[in-house]
């Protein structure tokens, strides 16, 4: 393992996905109204949710738009680096063009987690940001370096899952040509991710914090940047997390020894 | 002694599990309740033996297996039994020392970046195969020019005729200096020149660089230009190993020879000679004649008629071939 | 226009239906990917959101279940799969082939969604185990009206989106238009929240797009909820017509430009 070329490698897959975007201007831009419109209208939901009432599952508004930012961040992250690369996976199979991969001196898990990148994502996250420092100031809240090392821990955290989440799905493709319809699944449970778990009724706050991690995603950084969280979420995150990478690495390569015995 | 042989497969054999369905609605509810899984078995009990350096073509009919069979070879597919062993590896462990030392090219898929230009891709395999940027330069050149491809390295892929890209494909597939070359219907669908071209390209890199070359192809043209050596696939099994003259001279053993006559009447004693006869027409006469007694029957035939013209051929490879395909 | 014979949609529709059948699998993962409805309901009755709009947790409960099952049955995706078609140069022999290209979609879709009823069915299944004391029995009038406006409501999305598809003869992502097209369908159509819901300076101008009519408007009649029908149905027609123009329109310049210039 040469950390030195894969960085070189890296680097290369990110100015040749720009490049191709870049063709195509027009789609950036629509991408960027797509974000700008989806964040409106969920901050548009929010509001109705609050129109009627002060608090949700304990969390105010001012508060829940934490949740609303973080979320808006990490879903930039996947759009800008794990759904385009599922994308590519599935060209990839259909196209018969994965063999080229395989032959290659490079992990392959590498190569298809990392392909592709799409700049769409970029506007969200900076998005989120801007709504995340209001909420700082709206909240009054100061974060110290204890607060900010927990913040960027449990994020990573976050990330880590999305990620395993979405390369699990990706494998999936190996024997399902069409995985779109799971990536929907994905995306549809993701989406409570934008709101308190506490808004959800007890079955679903189980169902969301162990058949699915979703409130490990965006409640636990939440909770940091509030200062409410507890010692023992921020152990089990990471907890969560390892085992989430780890069983996506094994995923792979279960599913690549299937293709190197079944495909044609 | 060490012997030179880089590949070497002993008893390899693949099955694969499909799941079949009849037709129609019926069959369309049966398979959803209930899949049947049939094996398979795409290569039957294989022993190959490469040397270092040789150009071996896989000749087959579409599913013969030819296609198995080389991803095998290069490790993309794990063969169900049998021992395989090229320039000391074991191909389906990929093993990066492995991987360097090989290049698939394959007909009807590409690797290249559809929307970047050719180079693009270069540089990227450049960097995963680690090779410096100041040696890549170097490599491109000399394959380029080799290739004969030059201006269209810059333009997006998506506008490049399909021989240019094929150009392209191989510069990428080429780009580490492979010892061991495997393609796949490299030919496929390219016109005439552009066949010609690769092949003549083939040749020299194989010359130049003492490299392996496997190849499947349709194309007899491919075949009987690159190999002399080749392999016959029929339903997973070998049915012939060897030099692809001798495949030849034991498909048809004859010559054709044609010969014009001044008068009818010498066609019809020609005829009565009892000789093989492939076809009479008006006055002229083809006659079929085994290669060792070719000379002895010329004499006679001189000596005996008065002839206009006079024509001795072997009968077209790609009928042999052909024949071969479907009998055997 | 569009050469269509009974036997001509009969076989149509058998072929899609076993091409379908092939993707069970995806179309039942497709259908829990509508799920959400049920998580917002969730959140309303947990909250008592509702208490002030006056709309009973029963009355709700089932009004989230009809948005279910109208977009379950008013789900287009034939956008993806022109752009697919083009991408891959299908639609040259589509075009050469005596019956519209588009009919041959519209079959895809209705044989999806045919496939797709029992995982519909099983889902609300268990919606009722877990909400007993929403189960209702529509009668049959409101049960045919409904599935008419959800018909409808399909009818409107898949004109919508073969306008968008056929923005493929000009540019070669088309699909990211219809990203943009959903964000306002997911929020405006009454999937996340009734359109009853929302505050007035949105309720004002909304009834005037077609979008809660995709989702809102059958979800109340199946629910029955108090809604307008008869005028209802009447923007639904109004908006069908509307979009088939147009598309009709755009498909002539966009096939135009097709046989001209090839993709």
């Amino acid at each position: 393992m040469n950390i030195k070329k894969y960085i070189k490698v890296y680097k290369l897959f990110n100015y040749t996905s720009l490049s191709i975007e870049l063709e195509y201007q027009v789609n950036i831009f629509i991408d960027l109204l797509t974000a700008i419109f989806g964040l409106s209208g969920s901050i548009f939901l929010l509001s109705i949710f609050f129109s009627n009432t002060k608090d949700i599952g304990g969390w105010s508004f001012e508060q829940a738009l934490i949740i609303q930012a973080i979320y808006t961040i990490l879903n930039g992250i996947t759009n800008t680096w794990f759904s385009p690369n599922l994308t590519e996976i599935v060209k990839y199979i259909r196209e018969g063009t994965l063999d080229f991969v395989l032959i290659k001196p490079i992990d392959s898990q590498f190569w298809v987690s990392f392909k592709r990148i799409s700049p769409t994502g970029f506007i969200e996250i900076l998005l989120g940001f801007v709504i995340l420092i209001y909420c700082f100031n709206i909240n009054n809240i100061t974060l110290n370096i204890d607060s900010l090392f927990l913040l960027f821990l449990t994020i990573g955290c976050s990330i880590s899952i999305l990620y395993s989440l979405w390369f699990l799905i990706s494998t999936t493709t190996i024997w399902f040509v069409k995985t779109w319809n799971a990536t929907e699944v994905l995306r549809s449970f993701l989406y409570v991710g934008r709101f308190p778990l506490n808004s959800f009724s007890f079955p679903l706050r189980v169902f969301f914090s162990t058949v699915i991690p979703i409130t490990f995603i965006t409640a636990i950084p939440s909770e940091v940047i509030l200062g409410i969280s507890t010692f023992w979420k921020i152990i089990l995150e990471i907890l969560v997390s390892l085992t989430f990478i780890i069983s996506s690495r094994r995923f792979w390569i279960y599913a690549l020894k299937f293709y190197s015995s079944a495909s044609s | 002694m060490h012997s030179n042989k880089i590949i070497e497969l002993k008893d390899i054999s693949k099955s694969f599990f499909v799941a079949s369905k009849e037709p129609g609605l019926k069959g369309t509810l049966k398979h959803f309740f209930k899949r049947k899984y049939n094996e398979i078995k795409v290569v039957k009990n294989i022993n190959i033996e490469i040397k270092k350096g040789e150009i071996v073509g896989f000749l087959g009919a579409n599913g013969a297996g030819k296609t198995t069979i080389l991803k095998i070879l290069c490790g993309l597919l794990y063969p169900t039994n049998g021992f395989i062993s090229i320039a000391g590896y074991r191909p389906y462990e990929r093993k990066a020392e492995f991987l360097n030392k090989i290049s698939l090219i394959m007909g009807q898929k590409q690797q290249l970046i559809w929307d970047l230009p050719p180079i693009d891709s270069f540089y990227l395999n450049a960097a995963i195969y680690g090779i410096e940027k100041s040696e890549a330069k170097n490599r491109i050149k000399f394959l380029s020019e080799m290739l004969e491809i030059n201006k269209e390295l810059y333009l997006p892929v998506r506008k490049l005729s399909l021989g240019q890209r094929m150009k392209a494909e191989l510069l990428a597939a080429l780009i580490h200096n492979p010892n061991i070359l495997f393609l796949d219907e490299p030919t496929l669908g390219l016109d005439i020149n552009a066949q010609a071209n690769l092949r003549k390209f083939l040749q020299l890199y194989n010359k130049e660089t003492g490299s392996t070359i496997l190849l499947t192809s349709h194309y007899m043209k491919d075949i009987t230009y690159l190999c002399r050596r080749v392999i016959c696939i029929h339903e997973g099994v070998v049915t012939y190993d060897g030099n692809l003259e001798k495949l030849l001279t034991k498909l048809s053993p004859r010559k054709e020879l044609s010969i014009i006559c001044k008068s009818k009447k010498d066609i019809e004693s020609l005829k009565n000679l009892g000789l093989d006869i492939k076809n009479v027409e008006s006055n002229e006469i083809t006659l079929l004649i085994k290669k060792e007694d070719i000379k002895k029957t010329l004499k006679n035939i001189l000596n005996k008629y008065e002839l206009e013209d006079l024509q001795i051929s072997e009968p077209p490879v790609d009928e042999i071939i052909g024949k071969l395909l479907t009998n055997k | 226009m569009f050469n269509l014979t009974p036997y001509k949609i009969g076989t149509l529709l058998k072929t899609q239906y076993s091409n379908m059948m092939e993707y069970r699998v995806e179309i039942a993962l497709w259908a829990i990917s509508g799920v959400i409805p049920f998580f917002m309901l969730n959140i309303w009755t947990n909250n008592g959101l509702n208490d002030s709009l006056g709309i009973s947790n029963i009355m709700l409960s089932r009004y989230f279940l009809s948005a279910f099952f109208v977009r379950q049955f008013s789900v287009v995706w034939v956008v993806f799969t022109f752009e697919e078609d083009a991408l891959l140069g299908r639609i040259s022999p589509y075009l050469i082939q005596p019956i519209h290209p588009f009919f041959r979609y519209f079959a895809q879709h209705i044989a999806e969604q045919i496939t797709r009823f029992p995982f519909a069915l099983i889902i609300a299944l268990f919606f009722f185990i877990f909400n007993p004391e929403s189960l209702w029995f529509p009668s049959i009038g409101i049960f045919i009206l409904s599935l008419i406006s959800t018909f409808f409501s399909f009818l409107i999305q898949f004109l919508i989106q073969s306008i968008i598809a056929c923005f493929c003869f000009w540019t070669e992502k088309a699909s990211s238009f219809e990203k943009l097209i959903f964000i306002p369908t997911l929020f405006l159509s009454g999937l996340l929240a009734p359109v009853e819901s929302f505050p007035t300076f949105v309720k004002s101008w909304v009834y005037f797009t077609p979008f809660p009519y995709l989702i809102d408007f059958p979800a109340r009649i199946l629910s029955e909820n108090n809604v307008n029908i008869f005028s209802g149905l009447c923007v639904q027609i109004i908006w069908i017509i509307l979009f088939f123009i147009i598309f009709l329109k755009v498909w002539s310049q966009g096939s135009k430009k097709f046989t001209a210039m090839g993709l």
